[in-house]
């Protein structure tokens, strides 16, 4: 054919041909073995699917593998849409010696050496609706109570065994909320850093702008000159239909 | 001269220092152990083995062996589980082969649907989480026939080469090839090895064994003259990365195995074994399997020359060396029990040629089955 090359599958009649033909002068030692075992079949394409009955618009998908289905996997899609989070629970998937299943008992959530799991939660709901003849949601009601059961007794296990710990003088690294409020706290200095940055170039460009001679706001007055100007600006009252007096050059403004 | 003699002097004078620093540690240690240390000799500075040494380890073994019966059974028991070591010490034979090892082994995992490769749709499954799932049983029974395979090259003399290029192979790879009593390859295949052969490997050593793989002396001249051995059979853990390596085999005629994934193509090698290349666990299980079929076929050809019976054809352009030396040109090598081997050889190829016509109808029939069945 075209564009298949099939010498690997030819070889022994190849190698016969060069020996009917005095090329070579024996056969090789792997003659007889390939000539007694043949190769298999190939290239061949069987029919997976259904085919399309009417309507050849679209090419058929008749030779196509199939998507491998079980009615677990809608349990599996409602159990971890109702709790994402064990999802980010680490899964080990290498397996021992292929039996697994073979081991289990499904009349009870947990099994020898297979980690309580969201897994164990569809196949004990599964187990449920075949042998006690449970509604879909009510077998999912009780499957989910078992696992909160122990999932529970997990996290008591957890919160004891680190006040025994801490007993018998272990320490531990930072909490969540101390890594928290110490990144919080760089970060607030990083802000003021910037923020006292920004202030100077806007006070910067300001004075850029402002091209005559600089006025200074506040001028240090001695304690007489500071009750001379307290007494001319006493009173003037701000919140009155008068309001400010029009005092030019005071050295203190209301 | 004077600088020699201090030279000499301080050589030993540093020597008598640690022998002296030895002694006052064997002192110690006898004094703090019960376990008597081995005085060392000065004039040899080697260690005096005494009988009572041997009486001590023998009463020593005594006592570590009711310790173990009297505390061997504390702790917990665990369970059996994967080893991966026991994969390289100790790998699966062809009889062992299950559909669960290799479920276990994760040989079932393909690549994702758009990088598949059509041509071993027959292989596929089905698809799922979006990758195409490898039949287990087609596995097995292509790993089976290919494990046949090796067990009668082998069995006929013949020379496999065992190729695994990928990160961690090289472990498997050596292992089956020294059961297989074949060659390996781990490292990157060098084009033109096969085709180039007398280039690149030219300057390997080859030697002239008898039928008991003892090597027969005496051939040095002939094996200078002679071409470079090409190997007999092919088997590569990953075809993908090799495809020059069996394009090579191809050209010379030389069959190959190879493990097949569901992007690579089929048609590469004479035999695929539609499996996982990916996994490092597979390709053990699999150049285990096939190495371990190698071994089958070795020990069925050394139980055959402990008879007397040659399974393969000796070589025929070598002479022995004494008769070459006595000057006899035309001096056929072939013993009569050789003859006899050869001409039941031929017989056996001329009935597969007879067989040949209907090999192919019984071939072609099977497909129709086949299909009317699909």
């Amino acid at each position: 054919m075209g564009r298949y090359d099939f010498t690997p599958l030819r070889v022994r009649e190849a190698t016969k041909r060069l020996f009917e033909n005095h090329k070579i002068n024996t056969m090789p030692p792997w003659y007889i073995a390939v000539s007694g075992i043949p190769p298999a079949q190939t290239l061949t394409r069987p029919v997976m699917r259904a085919p399309r009955v009417k309507g050849h618009k679209k090419p058929s998908r008749m030779f196509q593998p199939m998507r491998i289905s079980y009615p677990e996997d809608e349990l599996r899609s409602e159990f971890f849409g109702d709790h994402p989070w064990e999802l980010a629970r680490p899964r080990v998937i290498l397996e021992n010696d292929g039996k697994d299943e073979k081991r289990w008992d499904w009349s009870r959530i947990v099994q020898p050496g297979k980690k309580l799991d969201g897994e164990s939660v569809v196949q004990r709901q599964m187990y449920l609706m075949e042998h006690s003849n449970l509604t879909k949601e009510a077998a999912y009601d009780q499957a989910r109570r078992e696992f909160y059961h122990y999932r529970h007794l997990e996290d008591v296990e957890r919160r004891i065994s680190k006040e025994e710990a801490l007993s018998t003088g272990a320490y531990f690294n930072k909490g969540a909320l101390e890594i928290g409020m110490e990144l919080e706290d760089v970060a607030y200095e990083n802000w003021k850093a910037w923020a006292t940055k920004q202030i100077e170039e806007t006070k910067q460009a300001r004075a850029q702008l402002y091209s005559g001679p600089v006025e200074q706001a506040t001028t240090e007055l001695e304690d007489e000159e500071m009750d001379e100007a307290l007494n001319e600006v006493q009173e003037s009252i701000l919140a009155t239909e008068k309001g400010q007096d029009a005092l030019g050059g005071v050295p203190i403004h209301v | 001269q004077r600088f020699l003699s201090s030279e000499i002097d301080s050589i030993e004078a540093s020597l008598q220092n640690s022998l002296k620093e030895t002694h006052s540690i064997e002192a110690y240690i006898n004094s703090a152990s019960s376990v008597p240390v081995p005085p060392i000799d000065p004039d040899t500075h080697a260690t005096t083995e005494t009988s009572s040494v041997s009486d001590s380890v023998a009463r020593y073994y005594q006592i570590y062996k009711e310790q173990e019966q009297l505390i061997g059974k504390i702790g917990s028991t665990v369970s059996p589980h994967y080893q991966p070591h026991t994969l390289l010490t100790n790998p699966p034979s062809p009889s062992d082969v299950t559909l669960e090892l290799l479920l276990a082994s994760g040989a079932h995992q393909g690549h994702h649907t758009s990088l598949w490769n059509p041509a071993n749709a027959r292989y596929i499954h089905g698809i799922r989480h979006g990758i195409h799932v490898i039949s287990l049983d087609v596995t097995a029974t292509h790993l089976r026939r290919a494990a046949k395979v090796v067990t009668e090259v082998t069995r006929r003399g013949g020379l496999v080469l065992f190729v695994g290029t990928r990160p961690g192979q090289d472990r498997c790879v050596v292992k089956a090839a020294q059961l297989a009593k074949g060659c390996h390859l781990f490292e990157r295949w060098i084009p033109g090895s096969i085709t180039n052969g007398q280039q690149i490997l030219g300057r390997c050593r080859t030697k002239v064994v008898n039928e008991k793989d003892e090597e027969v002396p005496g051939f040095e001249e002939q094996l200078y003259e002679r071409a470079v051995l090409k190997p007999d059979l092919v088997v590569c853990l990953n075809p993908l990365e090799n495809y020059v390596l069996l394009h090579e085999c191809g050209l010379n005629n030389i069959p190959t195995i190879g493990i097949i994934d569901t992007d690579a193509n089929p048609n590469w090698v004479t035999y695929p074994i539609p499996a996982n290349d990916d996994s490092l666990r597979c390709a053990q299980v699999i150049a285990g399997v096939l190495g371990r079929a190698g071994e089958q076929g070795q020990k069925l050809r050394l139980q055959a020359a402990e008879k007397g019976i040659i399974t393969y054809t000796p070589a025929q352009d070598l002479k022995l060396p004494d008769q070459k030396e006595a000057g006899d040109e035309s001096q056929d090598i072939l013993e009569p029990n050789d003859i006899e081997l050869l001409e039941k050889l031929l017989a056996e190829v001329k009935v597969e040629e007879a067989n040949d016509g209907k090999g192919r109808e019984g071939e072609e029939e099977q497909s129709d089955k086949q299909t009317d069945e699909n």
